[in-house]
């Protein structure tokens, strides 16, 4: 069986984003993060993570952002979909944009849902954009090289290298259950699997621990780095362009905020029913296959 | 009521000719479009007991793993006890093909090793009444009984390789396929599982036993295929094998220490290689007066 190998882990390319300094791209992800969450139009962070995709596109990583963002595209939905039927921020003077059955869709949830989702979204893209075409050692160099502490930028980097450690195990532990005539295939067939893959997950990280402290892991002084990650003309170009949107942005976007200029956006009655009903397939869905799923595993 | 033969696929179903039959198979990895096999064809006849040795990468977990469905060939084809592995999901292959994997964490999930041994048959829908007698065979096996209603985890790591193995014995299948069933041994646990082997054969069962343990193939199987570069490259016993020096030179692999010293005593030259050190001394006796035969 071939199975959708989804992982925010890095692929190999040569493209302009993968030559990028990642200090420079690290600078565009805090920009884009601090902009999100002073913005609360969504149009501009629905335009930045267009842009993200598109960039995606250009370094040739576009297929595989896409099955990570449709993995999390469930959570992203349920934002909306709460929000608009429940909005947390009118409680009884909230304005009913249409009936559906049972449930009243209120214009300020759906303003509200598209504000959150648009910020999630944005910085969904633009992480895992970076994360897809930076090799977690530059990362670890570039973050020791703006002085992040040692074991922090550590531990960022070990969780990325395990991810397709943990994706291989529990491939695997479902051979494994197959092998042994279980129907392992969906997500009920994840659940048994929880159990080996963890309790090799916490094996290897006692013996990972050991085997640091073995090689002088925490000892005191500067410590060398076998990649160099260079930061040249270009690259301190788009950093600085990265600074200079993330501050006028995150200033714009707050000034606006705290001059109440925050109109409820109000859609026509059949965009409403559109982007609810999209959400609400994308949210439910999910969960009534998972459901499904486990009751017949 | 006429009783009829269980039909193909049926758990009790047993094939009239060899239990496994692969013929030009090859696979390609989809990533990176490697060539894990090359056209490989071998019969084995019901009750043998095969060992696969060669480098890593030359083909070997590939090749069994095609046996019992988890990967189904590019090109040719791959049967087992009647049933063309293509054609069959690995859940039904299960009941025919017990596959135990080189590292027993992979394939433990239950509470206790009681349970653990249920798994396999519950998930075949053998009958409740008939699950515990199952269970007992295996324990009397494999030695388990003081292990039962422990944790699979908390038992030592060469104990549970023998529960790994038990889980896949309590599921009856004709074909046993035993990935590095000694690697992380000790001496002890070695030795059953040589001991094992060697009952499974004297049961009727064909087994296939992938190792990089030169001295237990040459103590278990009754036949030895060596892989190299993806293409089968030795064909016959250990003894055979392990005299070639032209397939031991290439693919790197060593013979038993015995076997390497029954090759280089002169007074033996011509003579075939000994397996164990039973077999050398009983020679040694037979042709040279000198030893105090």
């Amino acid at each position: 069986m071939q199975t959708m190998n989804v992982s925010i882990t890095h692929v190999h390319g040569t493209s302009w984003l993968h030559r990028l300094s990642p200090l420079a791209k690290l600078t565009w992800v805090v920009a884009i993060m601090a902009f999100a969450f002073a913005s609360y139009n969504p149009w501009p962070l629905f335009a930045i993570a267009i842009l993200g995709l598109f960039a995606g596109l250009t370094a040739g990583i576009l297929p595989q952002m896409g099955r990570v963002l449709l993995v999390f595209a469930p959570v992203t939905a349920s934002m909306l979909v709460i929000q608009a039927i429940a909005p947390a921020i009118c409680s009884s003077d909230c304005t009913p944009a249409v009936q559906l059955g049972p449930l009243t869709i209120y214009q300020e949830g759906i303003s509200h849902g598209l504000s959150l989702m648009s910020r999630v979204l944005a910085m969904e893209v633009i992480a895992i954009a970076v994360l897809m075409t930076t090799h977690p050692s530059d990362l670890f160099s570039a973050l020791a090289r703006i002085h992040t502490p040692y074991v922090l930028n550590f531990m960022l980097a070990m969780t990325l290298q395990l991810i397709p450690v943990l994706q291989r195990e529990v491939q695997i532990v479902l051979s494994a259950q197959r092998s042994r005539g279980m129907k392992s295939t969906g997500f009920g067939s994840l659940l048994p699997s929880f159990v080996p893959v963890f309790a090799g997950a916490f094996e290897r990280v006692q013996q990972l621990s050991i085997s640091l402290e073995s090689r002088a892991f925490g000892s005191t002084g500067a410590k060398t780095s076998y990649r160099q990650i260079s930061f040249g003309p270009i690259d301190k170009i788009v950093a600085v362009a990265g600074i200079v949107v993330g501050v006028l942005g995150t200033a714009a976007g707050l000034l606006l905020w705290s001059a109440g200029q925050t109109p409820v956006i109000i859609l026509p009655v059949w965009l409403t029913v559109v982007i609810f009903v999209a959400a609400a397939i994308m949210f439910v869905g999910v969960i009534v296959i998972a459901v499904v799923t486990l009751a017949r595993s | 009521m006429t009783a009829t033969a269980p039909v193909v696929g049926h758990p009790s179903h047993v094939t009239d000719g060899p239990m496994i039959v692969v013929r030009e198979a090859r696979y390609v990895y989809p990533r990176g479009r490697v060539v894990a096999l090359d056209g490989l064809s071998i019969d084995v006849p019901a009750g043998q007991i095969v060992g696969i040795a060669g480098q890593n990468g030359s083909g070997k977990t590939t090749l069994t793993k095609l046996l019992n469905g988890l990967l189904k060939p590019t090109s040719g084809s791959v049967t087992v006890n009647g049933m063309n592995t293509g054609d069959w999901p690995v859940q039904k292959m299960a009941a025919h093909v017990g596959y135990v994997f080189q590292n027993p964490n992979h394939q433990l999930f239950a509470t206790t090793v009681e349970e653990e041994l249920k798994f396999g048959p519950r998930n075949l829908g053998v009958p409740d009444e008939e699950i515990p007698e199952r269970v007992a065979e295996a324990v009397e096996f494999f030695g388990l009984q003081d292990v039962l209603a422990l944790h699979p985890y908390r038992i030592s790591f060469p104990l549970r390789k023998l529960v790994g193995i038990a889980s896949i014995f309590t599921m009856r299948p004709r074909v046993f396929i035993l990935d590095e069933p000694t690697t992380g041994q000790d001496h002890r646990t070695t030795g059953v599982i040589n001991r094992l082997i060697t009952r499974l054969g004297e049961r009727g069962d064909t087994v296939v036993c992938v190792s990089h343990d030169m001295p237990l193939l040459a103590d278990v199987s009754e036949r030895l295929l060596v892989m190299w570069n993806a293409q089968l490259i030795a064909d016959g016993t250990p003894r055979e094998v392990f005299s070639d020096r032209e397939v031991m030179g290439r693919t790197h692999l060593t013979p038993p220490q015995i076997t390497q010293l029954s090759l280089r005593i002169p007074s033996r030259a011509g003579r075939p290689a000994a397996l164990s050190v039973d077999e050398l001394v009983d020679d040694i006796r037979g042709v040279s007066p000198a030893a105090g035969a």
